[in-house]
């Protein structure tokens, strides 16, 4: 079961999984939240490192006084882990519901929309 | 154990002093001196109360040690007799003196002892009441922390605003504090507060907070942190929990909860500048508004504590000010002085002060108590004595040290465990152990393989081992497999050392030894006498007898006599005063019924102007037997010589004439009866005193005179085979061999040969030697090559009251080989007089 995260946790991890290397350096992360606007102290972000840590997304190996983090959930499988939590909370486990009110709402472009379908199709051909 | 609360109590009390002087020099000085230093100088009062250290010279460790003296002189402590080391062993003469030692603890044991018994176990084990009770405390302490712990965890949500989270950084970088501290919050708590050891954790009420109120809780939480002021105060706790019983340890521990806050306040004024001083205090007003929903204030650093202590905290922050040098110099010293009254005021152990190696001693024990039975020390003439009380502390006394000397302090009743005797060849005990005519009860040795039997095993140098009263032991069973043993129920094996004034009591058997608490009950009721007697126990009955009047006495004698109990006229006839009238009364019997054993035993207690006489009486009647042993003990042997020529001349001529009267001529030492040579010739006088006895095998016929009553010659006659073979006995049995064993002497450390035997597997082997003096001896068997290998070797020392005896039975088995095997008899210790007995071989071969 994926726990929680908060914002500033979450900003983390994006910066983390936005990392093409392996591995995640401190200054990195520190670097990365000041570009995104939100730049925070030392302090703040070995806290909130080591909650993620406690909550099982990354994992760090201390090289003397360097550490390397890396992230022990995917993108993909957050988001996944989300969406059902989402899906649960909202519309009861349904995914029509949610893709109806998408299209409803007009939350889709017609670009997206098309390319839905297709995916859709794709799958169905696969089963 | 009871020293380390000995201790315990000492520190108690010296602490408690210290606490009371800082009491009271804080109402004088209260805002005077710095807050960090009232909170700090405590300190060294903790320290003080866990550390059972300090210098040598120190006020309690002299009223201590005035105290203990003066039970001591209350206490009926036994002083240590310690003779001269390698003395001789009290001669056996001295045994009714040495008895009634022997004798009197045992009617004061009788008397003083329940109550004292009850009175030692409460002592004894008041310190496990103390322990109980400060781990019952601690324990309470803990779970608590650790149900409060839970309570904050169960509704704790993590700060996720960043700008929270950034001044808090702020913060801890300003308070010096590098570990990340996480900040967390919790609405079911009234004011913020501080947990974790290693990872702090900053807890708050809510995340409203005004931004400076914010600063001001978090630097005044990091300060505790930055200070380790959660350890401080489970330092105290724990102090606090040890201590129970020291009210002033309590109060102690309120005041530094106190000044802890109160120096924290100090701190985070030093640093924010004391012009904030009222902005802080109404933040802390601030804080104090909620009411608290749980006992917080346990083990966990709060901003605010109470009420009352809140308003004196304010006041307090109102007046901080920075310290002038002065008050800086003042309280250095005031630092010194309590630490210096901290060392002074001391502790007992310490006390010991004067006697550098007790407090060694106590040290080492304190340092090795986990793996030790605690045992107590006492000090007298700057020698330092182990006091034995119970049988754990007398089992470890190879662990205490083999060279430690040893008093035994009360009755020691052993459990039913395999004993291990004290001292082996490796670690011989070389202290000395005073038994203090305490009694050790039940010892039991039944390994068929120990080799050293004993409450000692092996004691060497100047070991010293007295005054100890052994009951009711059994090591009759042990070692009887073992290639060698050594048996002694004090001790198997002294080299060196010294062993007296014990008493040993075996566990009753069935050969009608008496009941030990009957002999035990009776040392004291003269009519019991008998019970000695019947039993046969030399020891005791001397005793008894030497408490008679002069009319009991003579009928002892008498009945000795008649019971023709040789062994018990010559242990008791000692006891009797020279020509007393009952030895008078007695030789006048003996003398006419010509037993001349009897009278020479009692002839002991004889002057030399009654044996003239008696000399004189025997030569008129010719009484030939008397006249020689009176000669004899006269020392006028040169003139008896002479007369003994003559009359052995007269008598044999007297002998040849009466035996020709029946038959039976002589021819030298050939006897011929009816023309035949004799092989048996017997002739046994009336009353078995002594008699002829000839062999020759070259005869044909065996022939005995037949006597009279009034021992005059009536006849001869052929012996049957049944007397042959009551004479003869089962001599010619195939399968045993007796070898008769009969020394004179054997001189100190002389080994003797007695032969050499093939041994082969099955063979029994039986010892039954004793010597009349000596104090150890040594019995074994020894390989035709290799003459340091001992077998089948039996050790023995003399026991106080108890004859020097080797009884043993062995069988021949592996390892030991079959094989041609040389006999010896060794005297171990001293020279050996009298050895007499039989070593008897049941061959298996050779039946």
């Amino acid at each position: 079961m994926i726990q929680q995260i908060s914002d500033a946790e979450l900003e983390i991890m994006k910066i983390v999984w936005g990392n093409p290397q392996e591995v995640t350096l401190f200054p990195y992360i520190m670097d990365g939240l000041a570009a995104r606007g939100r730049p925070c102290q030392k302090n703040t972000l070995i806290v909130l490192l080591s909650r993620l840590m406690n909550k099982g997304f990354l994992s760090a190996r201390k090289i003397g006084r360097r550490n390397e983090y890396t992230a022990l959930v995917s993108e993909t499988e957050y988001q996944t882990a989300q969406t059902k939590n989402f899906l649960d909370k909202i519309y009861e486990g349904s995914a029509k519901g949610l893709v109806s009110n998408l299209i409803m709402g007009d939350l889709l472009a017609d670009g997206e929309y098309e390319e839905l379908k297709r995916l859709l199709e794709q799958g169905r051909e696969q089963l | 154990m009871n020293a380390v609360l000995k201790i315990f109590l000492s520190m108690s009390v010296s602490g408690g002093l210290l606490i009371l002087v800082l009491l009271l020099g804080k109402q004088l000085l209260k805002d005077k001196i710095s807050r960090q230093w009232q909170y700090y100088i405590w300190l060294v009062v903790v320290l003080r109360l866990l550390l059972p250290f300090g210098p040598e010279a120190n006020l309690l460790g002299k009223t201590y040690q005035a105290v203990d003296q003066a039970v001591t002189r209350a206490a009926p402590l036994p002083q240590p007799a310690l003779g001269a080391p390698g003395g001789n062993p009290t001669p056996a003469v001295d045994l009714g003196q040495n008895s009634e030692n022997t004798i009197r603890p045992a009617e004061n044991l009788t008397a003083a002892h329940p109550l004292q018994d009850i009175w030692t176990l409460l002592i004894n084990h008041v310190w496990l009441v103390w322990l109980a009770a400060a781990l019952g405390l601690l324990i309470r302490k803990v779970t608590i922390y650790q149900g409060f712990l839970r309570y904050i965890h169960a509704g704790l949500t993590p700060v996720s605003d960043i700008g929270m989270l950034d001044r808090l950084s702020a913060a801890a970088e300003r308070a010096g504090v590098r570990q990340p501290v996480e900040l967390c919050v919790n609405p079911l708590i009234s004011s913020p507060l501080l947990i974790g050891f290693f990872h702090p954790c900053i807890v708050l009420p809510g995340a409203e907070f005004g931004e400076k109120d914010f600063q001001y809780i978090v630097l005044h939480e990091l300060t505790h942190y930055k200070r380790r002021d959660m350890f401080y105060k489970w330092l105290v706790q724990v102090t606090a929990c040890l201590h129970w019983f020291n009210p002033l340890v309590h109060l102690m521990s309120r005041e530094i909860t106190k000044a802890c806050e109160f120096s924290c306040d100090e701190a985070v004024l030093a640093k924010m500048g004391y012009d904030y001083a009222q902005d802080y205090g109404k933040t802390l007003l601030d804080a104090m508004a909620a009411v608290g929903k749980y006992k917080e204030n346990l083990g966990s650093v709060t901003l605010s504590e109470n009420k009352q202590l809140l308003k004196e905290r304010l006041e307090a922050i109102m007046r901080f000010r920075k310290k002038s040098t002065a008050v800086r110099l003042l309280t250095g010293a005031l630092t010194l002085c309590v630490m210096f009254g901290a060392a002074f005021v001391g502790v007992y152990p310490a006390v010991a002060a004067g006697v550098p190696n007790l407090t060694d001693v106590e040290k080492r024990l304190l340092s090795r108590s986990d793996d030790l039975p605690e045992i107590e020390t006492l000090e007298i003439k700057g020698t330092t004595y182990y006091l034995v009380q119970n049988e754990a502390q007398l089992r470890a006394i190879g662990a205490y040290g083999m060279d430690r000397n040893y008093m035994q302090q009360a009755d020691i009743q052993l459990s039913a465990d395999e004993w291990t005797p004290i001292g082996t060849w490796d670690h011989p005990f070389t202290g000395t152990f005073n038994g203090n005519g305490f009694e050790i009860r039940g010892l039991t040795m039944t390994d068929p393989d120990a080799e050293l039997v004993g409450l000692f095993g092996v004691a060497k140098d100047h070991a010293q081992i007295y005054n100890i009263t052994l009951r009711d032991y059994d090591i009759a069973s042990a070692g009887k497999n073992a290639a060698g043993k050594s048996v002694g129920a004090i001790v198997a094996v002294a080299y060196g050392g010294r062993s007296y004034d014990n008493t040993v009591y075996p566990r009753e058997t069935d050969n009608g030894a008496l009941s030990q608490t009957e002999q035990y009950a009776d040392s004291r009721t003269l009519s019991r006498i008998e019970n000695y007697y019947e039993a046969g126990s030399l020891p005791l009955f001397q005793i008894a007898f030497s408490r008679l009047d002069e009319e009991a006495q003579g009928k002892w004698l008498d009945r000795i006599y008649a019971d023709e109990e040789i062994a018990f006229l010559g242990a008791v006839v000692n006891l009797l005063d020279e020509d007393c009238a009952s030895i008078r009364h007695l030789a006048e019997t003996i003398y006419e019924d010509g037993n001349t054993a009897f009278f020479a035993a009692l002839a002991m207690q004889m002057s030399e102007d009654t044996l003239e006489a008696w000399l004189d009486r025997a030569l008129e009647d010719g009484n030939w037997a008397f006249q020689s042993m009176l000669f004899i003990l006269l020392d006028r042997d040169d003139e008896f010589d002479v007369l003994k020529e003559q009359q052995e001349r007269e008598w044999a001529e007297a002998q040849k004439a009466e035996y020709g009267a029946v038959g039976v001529t002589m021819d030298g030492k050939d006897y011929y009866y009816q023309g035949k040579l004799v092989n048996v010739f017997l002739d046994i006088r009336s009353n078995k005193s002594f008699y002829t006895l000839n062999m020759n095998p070259k005869g044909t016929v065996n022939i005995k005179i037949v006597r009279d009553a009034d021992n005059k010659i009536t006849g001869a006659a052929y012996m049957t085979e049944a007397e042959l073979t009551e004479l003869f006995g089962d001599m010619d049995d195939a399968g045993v061999e007796i070898i008769p064993v009969d020394l004179k002497t054997v001189g100190a450390g002389k080994t003797v040969f007695l032969g050499e035997y093939t041994l082969s597997e099955g063979d029994k082997i039986r010892y039954d030697i004793s010597a009349e003096t000596g104090s150890g001896m040594q019995v074994f068997f020894a390989e035709d090559e290799q003459k340091d290998a001992v077998y089948w070797s039996v050790h023995n020392l003399r026991q106080q009251g108890e004859p020097l005896k080797c009884t043993a039975d062995f069988t021949v088995k592996p390892p030991a080989k079959p094989g041609k095997y040389k006999l010896f008899i060794r005297a171990a210790d001293g020279a050996l007089g009298n050895v007499k007995g039989s070593i008897s071989l049941s061959l298996v071969a050779a039946s």
